[in-house]
């Protein structure tokens, strides 16, 4: 049954992933609101990407996932990561974001049938080349072609035309220089402002914690903390660990 | 020897090369398999067209959908049963089970149609065009012009539609395809289904060059994965002029030398190629 009044967009509850019997992820609930972005930080390892992958049901590895997956009130649990992404729930991954030997037109075009839900905003190419104009100006190139900060771009780029209810991004700072980091991230912002579900996994906790509303910190699998923004940049173990602060 | 005749005969061979390889060639570009049935899957599709015309009375131009559709039938088939181990990538056993489904394609086929050697007669095989001393069938001629609409469709399909940019994504990154909604094991089966149709239709049409036998297909698979490496893995450009290369050199090496050693020559020149370019001849081209 939906309930898709409710405020949250994306909620997990009783998310376990384990490889190999070694449990790498143990949360009770974890859940983003509309129009909110949701910053997961912690070090290396604590099971950030765990936690996104497990999310979007996918992985590169071959991990034993088991608990819920809640989007617009709509189960996604026993889904496989291409329905979750037909369905709304967006990963922009670490690491290879893009296809190579596609051009930027051609990653930006080669989707599939997506059903146009009323309440879902389906971007064209033109509304990405809007929000980033300089992919317009690479529209030629190959993704292999790219800087690191245009291929992150056009890894949003392409989500954001599959219609996303959520969008999640793993670590969209790694590589990139702090103009294109804080241009990345203060696009988030902007999409959250429009009513998306942003999750954002970031180390680079100083720069996040700007534009995240709330912020959740993870180490070895587990949530240690929570809380608004602001609260959390006070909280000794994100001053300390993260933001460089001097322990008195 | 007669050069002109030798450049047809080299021409056609290599069209008939490249026709059977296209098949193969998205199978590898796409879900990076090799698919050591592929001979018997083309016997198959000679021996239902010659079923079709000799025994059922059908037209050639009937019995050539009928062979195209066991081809996918058998495609579909053999990718249902090797799917988990296609997706998970596991390479030797989907060789021991390539090479054992080809087999069980022969020892059926052998069942069924019998094991003595037949001709696929077809209203083009004994129809001749001649210029002067040089000479080719209408059969030979439509292979040529096959293999090239059908190498131009493919490629047309590939570079320029939906369906084609989602067997690229697949074939860079089946992970990352996912992620944007494409459902991987569906383009799996397409391909395969692609594979079977293709190998099935240049078994019609190139079968009836030479007298089958349920027994045949190693020399074609043997001689098909030399076009489908020396053209790059996945090429769809890169195996037509292979194709091309293979069956002019077989047929200039056969009439210069002796037809015996041609096979041998030719993994001469793969071994060479593909110590100078590993990516093949066309690496880097699709």
């Amino acid at each position: 049954m939906s309930d898709r009044n409710e405020s949250f967009v994306l909620r997990a509850s009783g998310l376990k992933v384990a490889y190999a019997g070694n449990t790498a992820l143990s949360i009770d609930q974890i859940e983003v609101r509309r129009g909110e972005v949701l910053g997961v930080v912690g070090a290396n390892g604590a099971g950030k990407s765990t936690l996104v992958n497990a999310l979007a049901g996918w992985s590169r590895g071959a991990p034993r996932v088991s608990g819920q997956v809640m989007l617009d009130g709509v189960d996604l649990s026993a889904m496989p990561a291409h329905d979750r992404a037909r369905a709304g729930l967006l990963l922009v991954p670490e690491g290879k974001l893009v296809f190579g030997e596609m051009t930027v037109d051609e990653n930006l075009s080669s989707l599939v049938g997506m059903s146009q839900d009323a309440d879902r905003r389906f971007y064209d190419r033109a509304a990405v080349f809007e929000l980033f104009p300089r992919l317009s100006e690479r529209r030629n190139h190959l993704g292999s072609q790219l800087s690191g900060g245009e291929r992150q771009m056009l890894g949003i780029g392409r989500a954001l035309m599959l219609g996303p209810r959520a969008l999640m991004l793993d670590e969209p700072s790694i590589g990139l220089a702090p103009r294109l980091v804080s241009t990345v991230l203060q696009t988030m912002r902007t999409l959250a402002s429009t009513g998306l579900a942003v999750l954002l996994v970031e180390q680079n906790v100083r720069a996040a914690i700007d534009v995240v509303d709330r912020l959740v910190l993870l180490e070895r699998g587990r949530v240690v903390a929570q809380g608004p923004a602001q609260a959390m940049r006070n909280d000794p173990r994100i001053a300390q660990a993260y933001l460089g602060a001097s322990s008195t | 020897m007669n050069f002109g005749q030798q450049l047809i005969n080299g021409l056609v061979m290599g069209h008939a090369f490249a026709l059977v390889a296209i098949g193969w060639t998205v199978l590898l570009g796409v879900a990076r398999l090799v698919n050591f049935g592929h001979g018997q899957m083309y016997m198959l599709g000679a021996f239902v067209t010659w079923f079709a015309i000799a025994t059922l009375g059908m037209p050639y131009l009937v019995a050539i959908p009928m062979a195209i559709v066991i081809g996918v039938l058998v495609g579909l088939l053999m990718q249902r049963i090797m799917l988990q181990a296609t997706i998970e990538q596991n390479l030797v056993s989907i060789m021991i089970m390539t090479l054992g489904f080809g087999y069980v394609l022969h020892g059926a086929a052998a069942l069924f149609f019998g094991s003595t050697g037949q001709i696929l007669d077809t209203p083009l095989s004994s129809k001749e065009i001649a210029f002067g001393d040089l000479w080719m069938t209408w059969q030979d001629a439509a292979i040529i012009g096959v293999a090239i609409i059908e190498f131009i469709v493919l490629k047309l399909i590939i570079d320029r539609t939906r369906i084609g940019r989602l067997v690229r994504m697949v074939a860079e990154d089946p992970k990352l395809a996912e992620l944007a909604g494409v459902n991987v094991r569906n383009v799996y089966l397409g391909v395969f289904a692609f594979e079977g149709a293709a190998v099935a239709f240049a078994g019609a049409m190139v079968g009836p060059r030479t007298p089958i036998l349920t027994s045949m297909g190693f020399d074609e698979v043997i001689m098909t994965f030399v076009v489908v490496v020396l053209g790059g893995i996945g090429s769809v450009t890169g195996s037509y002029l292979a194709g091309i290369a293979l069956g002019l050199f077989t047929a200039f090496f056969g009439a210069m030398v002796s037809p015996a050693y041609t096979t041998a020559a030719a993994f001469v020149v793969l071994i060479a190629v593909l110590v100078l370019r590993p990516g093949g001849l066309a690496a880097g081209a699709r």
